[in-house]
């Protein structure tokens, strides 16, 4: 494997720990998305990957070469900041141009005026500018080369940060929750686009996110971090239909898992109070049943609760009710068609689907379960 | 302004009138004070002067005659004035850059590390707020030729010692040397709050860019983004070194030969010591073109060039 | 930011640590000469530490001189004299000009902007012929009433003032509040950190300035401490170092403590304020 290689990163700042022991590899051109809630740690793991944080322990590989103990500028990565970080004083086309211009012209040749006076200045100049034009076509920028920062909206600014990124190939592009300040409808149509331009380009791309939905619809896996810490490294799938750490369960998700308060009897059977839940477990003792708002719906008998709320999404219909038994909040996903049988303030029964219900111990860990008897599921 | 989203309505329009009636009265009452003291203390001495500028007018005279231009025509033949001018221009010159540059490189020196920065700016600062006066009269020990600190020092390297504010050749330059001590702790605050503004995000940026050493990230990220500081200080700073006139007062009184004659001496001594009201005010009114163009200048540049948006 | 190792700051600290050098010898001089005797000074020796203290000699001298005292009161009430009818006249004013409506508004803005290009000695000649003929020369007044209406302080306090809330001017009208009163209850209390900074930036301008006082002053009772340095050296005949550092440092000192006690605030001030210097 290429790509990024991470071993045992730690990092703190003070007293404070912010990284304890992150390892993580990201294969040559695989999409992976850094998600977590803030101060996790997703930011400055990202910047340590950058160079503009140095580590406290651990080291970090690109394409095989050791670059721990190299500044941002020599380890061939490209970045896009969440607030774009464009140089205000340069118009979009020397915006794109500056990682060209600080890599191939001297400082002399840099200079103004007189640079252009050195032999292959010139033609250097020239070479940037065709890359430039070829990196703005690619994003649909074109004509807008001439003008400032200022002058862009939003989404503009945001290509020209993608375009200072694409414009030199490099092994690695770092992205810093690059959408945050796009409204929602254009953060949608630029999450493809990203991704399209991802497949084009082919480099490894760490993508940090709080943001769930990006995480999940746009990268080929996905790292939740929590505390300074990677809890699980996964496709998308895998995170949410697998997950092995209850923080992880109860993150990802919208609206989030549901979890019940659960033992493990003699038998192995998974009681929740006096309700038999049709999992059986190996372990024993007190446990944690999590089930996702769409495999949990109301049967003949289950977990008594009263119907607090409907919310109607048109495509499915969220019902939120309180046990009986300790008023915890539940939410059910039902078909949109379910909202003619039930009304609020009704008591129903619940019954989780045994096949997709997750079991975890006191400490969050994952336990293995199975389903113990098929229990036929409303709808 | 709120209400006048309810001027629609035809019953709101009389109480609408009524208020704003009564919102102009109360405005106008509520300047009233500034606007009598604007117009005793500023419009109509400024009228005044442009006035006087055209007369012959001496003070404690009984009368005076419109001379047209003739004052202006006095100043071309007047070698005092010549030097005011020549001596003005070249302690702007030597202070201005000098004062600006040093602070400029302290401010820097100061952000690039995290030990000191508040004793150090305070320290810097000091002149700002210090008596201008007393302090004069501090470096006037400190550069007397004979028992001053800064010639026994160049005693001790073998070094000649000028006579610093005695000399006609010295003077200007020592005197824009305190002026350079009075100005740089406060374009270093200036530049200090230009400096914070920076984003950090653009000097990572310039690092994944390739900017390698401190100097590439000073062209690329903070000199360009220090340009309307860098504006606004340059003209602060030559409108108030054009202004000298405390330490001039107090160290040499324009002396020795006219050598550190400035402007605003010039219009005190001509003024005040022999009472020549009208030249005086001409060459006040020469001072205040120089002041309207040098703020031309800026709202011109600033407009232009430095306005990132 | 991350603090570097002690070692590799050195450099920047030397090179700091230099130019403050630079910048407090007149200081350090003038601490170190107010305590010396006479012959001392003379002997342009180097060391700072006096062989023999003339501490008591050099102050008594300047205190039995001049009335010191007198003239720092002098530049006391002069200083707050002025600020207290600058924001006196300038609060009322900025609020109207930044949140009433009214015909004219424009009109007095401009000349509040026209007011900004217009340095004070500009208009030195006719104030005080002005002052002259009211025969005010010689008084409090000559040295407040120029600078009562700070044009400064008007665009300031407005800038400020255009930041509040409409809807909170509002509010207050909706309670039944007149436009006095709001003023006087909503935009003064709101007004403090502004005037804060005005304050110090007017307070360090008189207190400092010497071109005004040199010409409307000749009693000697009614000296500004800068006036008063210079009044000293005359009769001193400025040869006298020991006696006129001493004085020197007595007039700066207050100026000066009260910037080591408030360092943020004085800075904050004079850059908030920084446009007219």
């Amino acid at each position: 494997m290429s790509g990024i290689v991470i071993g045992g990163v730690q990092k703190s700042f003070g007293v404070t720990t912010v990284l304890r022991g992150v390892s993580l590899e990201i294969a040559q051109g695989e999409f992976l998305s850094l998600v977590g809630p803030s101060g996790c740690g997703k930011t400055t793991l990202l910047r340590i990957i950058a160079g503009l944080e140095t580590v406290g322990a651990g080291h970090v590989k690109i394409s095989g070469r050791d670059v721990t103990a190299l500044r941002a500028a020599d380890r061939d990565v490209a970045m896009v900041f969440q607030n774009y970080a464009l140089y205000p004083h340069l118009t979009v086309r020397q915006n794109i141009g500056v990682p060209l211009v600080m890599r191939r012209l001297s400082a002399a040749g840099r200079m103004p005026v007189l640079g252009g006076l050195l032999p292959g200045v010139a033609a250097k100049r020239r070479e940037i500018s065709a890359d430039v034009e070829r990196a703005a076509a690619m994003l649909g920028i074109g004509a807008l080369l001439e003008r400032k920062p200022a002058q862009l909206s939003g989404g503009q600014r945001q290509r020209v940060a993608l375009g200072r990124a694409i414009v030199r190939h490099p092994h690695a592009f770092l992205m810093d929750e690059p959408l945050s300040n796009l409204d929602a409808a254009l953060r949608v149509t630029t999450r493809a686009e990203i991704v399209a331009l991802h497949r084009r380009v082919g480099a490894s791309t760490v993508y940090v996110t709080h943001d769930q939905s990006e995480a999940m619809t746009m990268s080929d896996r996905v790292a939740v971090m929590m505390d300074g810490q990677i809890l699980q490294v996964g496709t998308p799938e895998a995170i949410y239909t697998n997950p092995q750490d209850l923080r992880v369960a109860r993150f990802i998700g919208s609206p989030s898992i549901n979890t019940f308060a659960a033992e493990i009897g003699p038998d192995g059977a998974v009681m929740i109070g006096a309700v038999d839940s049709g999992l059986g477990s190996t372990g024993t003792g007190p446990a944690i049943l999590a089930i996702r708002p769409e495999n949990i719906a109301p049967a003949e008998s289950g977990i008594a609760a009263r119907i607090d709320h409907l919310e109607y999404l048109g495509e499915s219909l969220l019902v939120h009710a309180r046990l009986l038994e300790g008023n915890a909040l539940v939410i059910c996903r039902l078909p949109p068609e379910a909202r003619q049988q039930i009304r609020r303030a009704e008591t129903i029964h619940l019954r989780p689907d045994p096949a997709k219900a997750l079991l975890f111990d006191g400490a969050g860990r994952r336990l293995s379960a199975h389903a113990r008897m098929p229990e036929p599921v409303h709808g | 302004m709120a209400d006048v989203a309810l001027s629609g309505s035809p019953f709101n329009e009389p109480r609408l009138a009524r208020r704003m009636r009564g919102d102009a009265g109360i405005a106008w009452l509520l300047t009233l004070p500034a606007i009598l003291a604007y117009l005793a203390m500023i419009l109509l001495p400024l009228l005044a002067v442009l006035a006087l500028a055209f007369t012959d007018y001496e003070f404690g005279a009984r009368g005076f005659r419109w001379i047209g231009l003739a004052n202006f025509a006095d100043m071309l033949s007047d070698r005092t004035f010549a030097a005011s001018i020549r001596n003005t221009v070249i302690y702007c010159l030597f202070v201005a850059p000098l004062s600006i540059g040093i602070a400029l490189a302290l401010a820097v020196l100061i952000e690039a590390g995290a030990r000191g920065r508040a004793f150090y700016r305070a320290v810097f600062f000091l002149p700002v707020v210090s008596l201008t006066v007393a302090m004069a009269t501090a470096w006037q020990y400190l550069l007397h030729p004979s028992i001053g600190p800064v010639n026994a020092m160049l005693r001790m390297v073998g070094a000649g010692t000028p006579n610093w504010l005695g000399s006609s050749d010295w003077v200007i330059v020592s005197l824009g040397f305190i002026g350079v001590w009075e100005n740089v702790g406060f374009n270093l605050v200036l530049f200090l709050a230009g400096l914070t503004a920076i984003p950090r995000e653009l000097y990572a940026a310039s690092e994944i860019d390739g900017a390698r050493s401190g100097l590439s990230k000073f062209w690329l990220v903070t000199w360009p983004m220090l340009g309307p500081t860098m504006l606004f200080v340059i003209i602060i700073t030559m409108t108030r070194s054009i202004r000298v006139f405390d330490t001039v007062q107090t160290l040499t009184q324009g002396g020795p030969n006219n050598a550190s004659e400035v402007l605003l001496r010039t219009i005190y001594q001509e003024g005040f010591h022999y009472f020549r009201f009208g030249y005086s005010a001409a060459i006040t009114l020469v001072f205040l073109v120089i002041v309207l163009g040098l703020m031309l200048i800026q709202t011109r540049l600033i407009d232009r060039r430095v306005h990132y948006g | 930011m991350q603090t570097r190792p002690l070692i590799s700051d050195l450099p920047r600290l030397a090179l700091l640590s230099l130019a403050a050098l630079v910048v407090l010898a007149p200081y350090i001089w003038m601490v170190a000469v107010s305590v010396k005797p006479q012959d001392e000074v003379f002997k342009a020796s180097l060391s700072l530490i006096p062989q023999k203290w003339a501490l008591i000699e050099n102050y008594g001298k300047v205190l039995k001189t001049i009335p010191i005292w007198t003239y720092i009161v002098n530049g006391l009430i002069v200083c707050f004299g002025i600020l207290f009818f600058q924001i006196l006249f300038a609060i009322p004013a900025a609020y109207a000009l930044a949140k009433l409506n009214f015909r004219g508004r424009e009109l007095v803005f401009g000349f509040v902007m026209l007011g900004l290009l217009i340095p004070y000695q500009t208009t030195a000649l006719p104030l005080y012929l002005g002052i002259h003929q009211l025969g005010l020369l010689n008084s409090y007044t000559a040295l407040i009433a120029p600078f009562t209406c700070s044009v400064f302080a008007i665009f300031l306090f407005r800038q400020f003032f255009r930041a509040i809330p409409d809807d909170l001017i509002n509010a207050a009208r909706i309670d039944g509040m007149g436009e006095l009163s709001i003023v006087w209850r909503v935009i003064v209390p709101n007004a403090v950190p502004a005037a804060t900074a005005f304050a110090i930036f007017s307070v360090v301008a008189h207190w400092n300035d010497l071109f005004w006082p040199l010409i409307v002053i000749q009693k000697g009772n009614l000296y500004t401490p800068a006036m008063g340095i210079l009044a000293f050296r005359s009769v001193e005949a400025g040869e006298d170092y020991g006696a006129l550092m001493a004085a020197a440092l007595l007039v700066t000192a207050p100026l000066v403590l009260a910037f080591l006690f408030a360092q943020r605030r004085f800075i904050e001030g004079i850059t908030m304020t920084g446009l007219k210097g």
